[in-house]
């Protein structure tokens, strides 16, 4: 009987003394890589590509530029909608334009302004919409009704354009981000403002 | 009482004239100063600060002393008037000094609470104080 408590003991004990033994200070897990994390602000400066720096300094300039135009602050007042619309990137690289206004609508709703769905989002949007009016799974009076979304009164508009020189030893990349925000009854341009960067590689 | 009169003293100070701070080390330009290590050759020579339209407008001017050219990572912290942040971590921001140039930085608060800041500024170059990773450090090409 007393060898039979005893047994199970040991092995707890075992266990315990072979689980500190893999423990650290710190709660991480793994560590066997080369895998680290780094500062997401940081300037990166990995390739003449548009990258992460080129995105965050572009959207804080643009959302700043915006917030200080009378309009935008009238649009904050009388809480009217913005929309963005998707940037062209006329570049040769691939990138992701919606990058840019993702954090400048992100920045800009923090400061008052609202602003409505619009292009790949508008899809799930319409879908869900769908669901709740036509499945027939929904209460009537519990659904969100069709027909009741409200259009933007301003759009954000704008456009990615680089020129790109090399030699046998230099490569320069100069980049042209162009942001505008547009009356979409009227079509005039109230604000527009671009950020100039340029990038160098020496081999 | 007497410090609500100068809490608005300052702030109509703020909401219409031009708060200049003077340029000498261990004065008001350096409590808004944070260094990343000293900095050698790039110095701070002036440092405004007014309110318009409710945003807090920061204009910097930065002076190279070396013929050759710096570079300057720098970044704002955006506070209330209790000290908190009142903003996310901005990026760092690089910026090219030529040898004796006088760069002027100007920066508005992205957020209508800001009533103060501070400036993030490291060298990698010209600091004596080495730092072992620097804003730029990642993985230079």
């Amino acid at each position: 009987m007393k060898h039979t408590t005893i047994k199970p003991l040991l092995l707890s004990a075992l266990l315990a003394l072979t689980f500190s033994a893999c423990q650290t200070n710190s709660p991480t897990v793994g560590g066997g890589g080369n895998i680290s994390y780094g500062d997401a602000k940081a300037v990166e400066t990995v390739t003449t590509d548009l990258g992460s720096t080129d995105i965050q300094m572009t959207s804080e300039k643009m959302t700043r530029s915006l917030l200080q135009h009378p309009l935008v602050q009238n649009i904050i007042r009388k809480r009217e909608l913005l929309m963005a619309s998707p940037v062209q990137n006329k570049t040769s690289e691939y990138f992701d334009t919606s990058l840019i206004t993702d954090t400048v609508l992100a920045q800009l709703q923090k400061n008052g302004v609202r602003y409505v769905i619009a292009g790949a989002n508008m899809q799930n949007q319409v879908d869900e919409l769908r669901r709740q009016n036509q499945s027939g799974l929904y209460r009537s009076d519990k659904t969100a009704k069709i027909g009741r979304m409200q259009g933007a009164k301003y759009r954000l508009d704008g456009s990615v354009s680089s020129i790109t020189k090399r030699n046998s030893s230099t490569k320069d990349v100069y980049y042209k981000i162009n942001l505008q925000l547009i009356e979409i009854e009227s079509g005039i341009v109230e604000w527009s403002d671009e950020q100039e960067i340029r990038k160098t590689a020496r081999r | 009482m007497q410090k609500t009169i100068l809490t608005i003293l300052l702030g109509a100070t703020l909401m219409s004239v031009p708060l200049a701070l003077p340029a000498v080390e261990g004065g008001s330009i350096a409590s808004k100063v944070e260094s990343l290590g000293e900095m050698t050759y790039l110095k701070f020579t002036d440092m405004r600060a007014v309110r318009r339209d409710g945003l807090l407008r920061v204009q910097v001017s930065i002076f190279n002393e070396n013929s050759a050219n710096e570079q300057l990572y720098y970044r704002f912290r955006w506070l209330d008037e209790d000290g908190f942040t009142v903003w996310e971590e901005e990026p760092w921001k690089p910026e090219i000094v030529y040898g004796r140039q006088s760069k002027v930085l100007s920066v508005t608060a992205p957020t209508l609470k800001a009533q103060d800041f501070r400036i993030e500024v490291q060298s990698p170059n010209n600091s004596t104080t080495l730092v072992p990773n620097p804003p730029g450090s990642v993985a230079n090409q």
